[in-house]
């Protein structure tokens, strides 16, 4: 009869483990649409959901460490010939073979939501990216087994669950980047842009960190004395000096770096060409007659941009792109099942500035004159944004009001002399000059 | 006095009371050397109660329940009184950090948490024992201070870590706290403990 | 050239008790429960008779080699049993079934008792085997696959006989194995100790003077922790008579010899 298959079925291990997938699929599932882009996203999000898993693990580990404790087999164990170390390992066996499994479950589970939609596959990274996280419930529950085995009290288990919380969440937000990407595995898992990764040089310092708690963990389950117990904080110390020193210091490197070939553009074969970036390729078929619909609104003005991008500079990077008139960005949104959101919301993207892509450096821009503009192209009258633009949520009702007044202005005139004023702003727009004052009815600043 | 030594004794509770005690000490003092600002996040604060509900919930029942139950005394007062002491315990401990550098509170949310977390962690003794009844409460608890949602319904569902004058999270919190006082007072402990757990 | 002998080398290859204790002192807590015992036991059932505080339990729990042994000697199948020695090889040899029996509830009869085979460093592959022969010989063959809480208090002792015995013991040590058992049980018991005593040294302490006079072979009576006497169970039985206290001969040998002990250690 084999002693691990015993340990499997009978330990906290099960019960932890499926918890854990409970938790885990649970949690994601909520919101699938935070992850349902793609495969980074996915493991990133489950690793964020650690904030939830490791303290679980840290809670059954204390759980199960108290065992021979509370069933006082100290004294019939003791008469045993097989050697202490020995006898604890079938049940850090059991919690390293179900808890892994549990979050490898977890993550299967994300996989076969977003396995038709998402087509950018980072292999390493996302292997990497979710192999830590498994390796970080490991060293919980190896810890929880050590100290529940050095404290065997019923107020372990739950003391330490919240400490654990509190410690794997305050360290998120509070250490300093390169203690919390050494020490947290929780670290650079929130989403901040769609092109988002985490560097594998910072997965390795991570790895190494959660390895020597892992090692701590074990020595304290074994241990026999209070010497040895004193010991098992050597390897914590050297790993996490370790993990410390390997981190990368470079800060872009550590918060929410960009994976560039994710963020690389993949374009349509045929013109009007319209490019997404690649982790969004799945959309660029659903996206592409959208947006081709607004290029030939905007065809009316001259020279009109021939090509839509999508916007994939994110407000989390500074760098500055040059304004490019021959190609229109929009912002591409997913759904939560990774299809391509708001497909009404394309439209005016494209026209809302005539084409012209925002910069954040031109502070001429006038959002009434740019809307009675465009949808004079569009030819409707002017709408709020809300509930056009996708998190709108509140808007001056006079902003709109306004824009109307304008667009009718726009209408009154002849169609050539209203294509003129609608060129002008345009043009005004590209060399981010005064546009108030173009429109009939509005006065210049 | 003998007795009530003695029954407090019999319950664990000087461990649970120093864990409970040392574990809002730790919070408590990390607070008061690290962070700048003098109120603690609510976050903390709501885990701080869960902290000291869940390290205090295993005194919910003594070492052999149906000892317990054969004796001749009135159980359902002691352990309403029980349940009561631990409330004053959670909320008079934090209410006196409120004269320090780092301040625990509001006083209506610790109230609010902490009547809520007993009631439910009580509720949870009368079905699945002592030993256990910290699971339910802790991974609630964990889940609406990590991610709490809006909207009446959302706020219901995630009361513990509401502002404290939402009224969706009061009524919860207020549901669980008689529920559980009422429930624990009458039931007793779920009778399945001695050492059957491992 | 010269090199350290190991204690398996050094050690007679047949020893000439398998329990020897001489001048043994043993601790629980601050006092001496066993204080200057000599002992000799070779294979066979022997009963360990004494009142409450005579330091039985002690006693079981030092060649359970639960404890060390404070001072005098102690050799267990030839091999000295103190703080230092390696014990793995006598531990390998021993079963014990302590006063209070722990165990994990969770687990099968089956499960605990092939959880133990594994702990007494059994070969892999006969533990099945010496599982199902251990659980058969106690009669919980019925309940073999259930779970340990599920079992009644006198399921639950010969669950832990079951455990003792698994890996064949040549020192088979039971704290007061009878507890709990109901009389046709208790039958079945002394049945099964007479077999077990035919190769392997058992000594039981119990308070059941009735279970000594029908299953054992021989008796040792200790008392403050010093033996008072030992012997065969007719011998024992041949010292009372109607003037000493108890229900069956047996009984009455025990008080006689009780009270003259007694009797000599107050002069």
């Amino acid at each position: 009869m084999n002693i691990l298959g015993i340990e499997l079925r009978r330990s906290a291990a099960l019960g932890a483990a499926l918890t854990t997938v409970v938790v885990g699929v649970g949690a994601i599932y909520v919101e699938t649409g935070r992850w349902s882009s793609g495969w980074m996203p996915l493991a990133m999000t489950i690793r964020e959901y650690l904030l939830l898993l490791w303290p679980l693990a840290l809670a059954a580990g204390a759980w199960q460490g108290r065992r021979e404790h509370r069933a006082k087999v100290g004294e019939l164990f003791a008469t045993t010939p097989r050697p202490r170390a020995q006898r604890m390992l079938p049940v850090l066996g059991a919690m390293a073979i179900t808890l892994p499994v549990a979050y490898l479950l977890v993550t299967g589970a994300g996989i076969i939501w977003i396995i038709n939609t998402a087509q950018h596959l980072p292999l390493l990274n996302f292997t990497v990216v979710t192999g830590v996280g498994a390796l970080s419930l490991i060293a919980a529950a190896w810890l929880g087994l050590g100290i529940g085995r050095m404290l065997p009290a019923l107020v372990t288990a739950p003391a330490l669950a919240v400490a654990g919380v509190l410690l794997v969440f305050l360290s998120a937000i509070r250490l300093d980047d390169r203690l919390a990407a050494a020490l947290n595995p929780v670290h650079g898992s929130s989403l901040f842009h769609p092109y988002q990764t985490i560097d594998n040089r910072v997965s390795g310092a991570l790895a190494i960190s959660t390895a020597a708690l892992a090692v701590t963990g074990l020595l304290l389950f074994v241990a026999g004395s209070w010497r040895a117990r004193t010991a098992a904080v050597v390897p914590l110390v050297l790993g996490f000096t370790a993990a410390i020193a390997v981190v990368p210091r470079d800060p872009d490197v550590l918060n929410w770096p960009v994976d560039p070939v994710a963020r690389e553009l993949v374009c349509t074969d045929d013109t009007p060409t319209v490019c997404v970036s690649r982790i969004h390729a799945n959309v660029l078929e659903a996206l592409t007659p959208l947006a081709r619909e607004g290029l030939t609104v905007l065809a009316k003005l001259p020279n009109a941009p021939t090509a839509v991008h999508e916007d994939t500079q994110t407000f989390w990077l500074d760098e500055v792109r040059p304004r490019r008139s021959d190609a229109v960005t929009i912002p591409v949104w997913i759904d939560e099942r990774g299809k391509l959101a708001h497909p009404n919301a394309v439209l005016p993207e494209i026209v809302k500035r005539l084409g012209v892509s925002y910069d954040m450096q031109c502070q001429n821009r006038d959002g009434v004159v740019e809307r009675a503009a465009a949808y004079w192209l569009l030819g409707r009258e002017p709408q709020s944004d809300v509930g056009v633009v996708p998190g709108f949520v509140f808007e001056d009702p006079e902003i709109n009001a306004e824009a109307v007044m304008l667009w009718q202005g726009l209408r009154e005139l002849p169609d050539d002399e209203a294509l003129a004023r609608v060129t002008a702003v345009r043009d005004a727009l590209l060399v981010c000059a005064d546009i108030s004052g173009i429109l009939p009815g509005r006065s210049a600043r | 006095m003998t007795w009530t030594l003695l029954y407090l004794r019999s319950r664990r509770v000087p461990l649970a009371l120093a864990a409970a005690l040392g574990g809002a000490a730790v919070v408590w003092a990390l607070y008061l050397a690290f962070a700048e600002e003098r109120d603690v996040a609510p976050t903390v604060v709501v885990m701080t109660v869960l902290l000291m509900v869940a390290v205090l919930a295993p005194t919910l029942a003594g070492p052999d329940d149906d000892l317990d139950r054969t004796a001749s005394m009135r159980w359902p007062w002691r352990r309403s009184a029980h349940l009561l002491a631990a409330l004053l315990v959670v909320v008079v401990v934090l209410l006196v950090t409120r004269s320090t550098g780092a301040r625990f509170g509001p006083v209506a949310l610790v109230a609010r948490d902490a009547a809520g977390l007993l009631g439910l962690t009580a509720l949870c003794a009368t079905v699945v024992g002592a030993a256990r009844s910290w699971f339910l409460p802790l991974g609630w608890t964990t889940v609406a201070a990590m991610y709490p949602l809006t909207g009446t319904w959302g706020a219901a569902a995630t009361w513990q870590s509401q502002p404290p004058d939402n009224d969706a999270a009061t009524l919860v919190a207020a549901v669980l706290a008689l529920g559980g006082l009422v429930a624990y007072s009458i039931a007793g402990p779920a009778r399945r403990e001695v050492s059957e757990d491992v | 050239m010269m090199r350290a002998l190991s204690t398996a080398e050094t050690a007679p290859t047949t020893h000439p008790w398998v329990i020897h204790a001489q001048g043994l002192q043993v601790r629980a807590g601050r006092h001496l429960a066993v204080n200057g015992l000599d002992l000799t036991l070779n294979t066979g059932v022997h009963g360990l008779l004494g009142p409450n505080g005579a330091g039985k339990t002690t006693l079981m729990r030092a060649l359970a080699t639960v404890v060390a042994p404070s001072g005098g000697r102690l050799t267990l199948l030839g091999q000295s049993v103190d703080g230092r020695a390696d014990l793995r090889p006598v531990r390998r040899a021993l079963g014990y079934l302590p006063q209070h029996f722990g165990f994990y509830p969770r687990f099968t009869v089956r499960e605990f008792v092939a959880y133990m085979a594994w702990l007494k460093e059994m070969p892999k592959a006969r533990i099945p085997a010496a599982v199902q022969r251990s659980i058969d010989r106690v009669g919980l063959t019925a309940k073999a696959d259930a779970r340990l809480k599920t079992l009644s208090g006198g399921m639950l002792r010969r669950a832990g006989i079951a455990q003792a015995i698994v890996n064949d013991p040549q020192v088979l040590l039971l704290d007061e194995p009878t507890v709990g058992l109901d009389p046709e049980q208790r039958l079945d018991f002394r049945e099964l100790l007479r077999d077990l005593g035919t190769d392997s040294c058992v000594l039981v302490s119990t308070h059941l003077v009735e279970d000594v006079a029908a299953a054992c072979t021989d008796v040792v009576l200790v008392n403050e922790g010093r033996l008072v006497w030992q012997g065969t169970t007719e011998v024992l039985i041949a010292q009372g008579d109607q003037s000493h206290a108890g229900d069956s001969a047996a009984e009455r040998g025990y008080s006689a010899i009780l009270r003259r002990h007694r009797a000599e250690a107050a002069r």
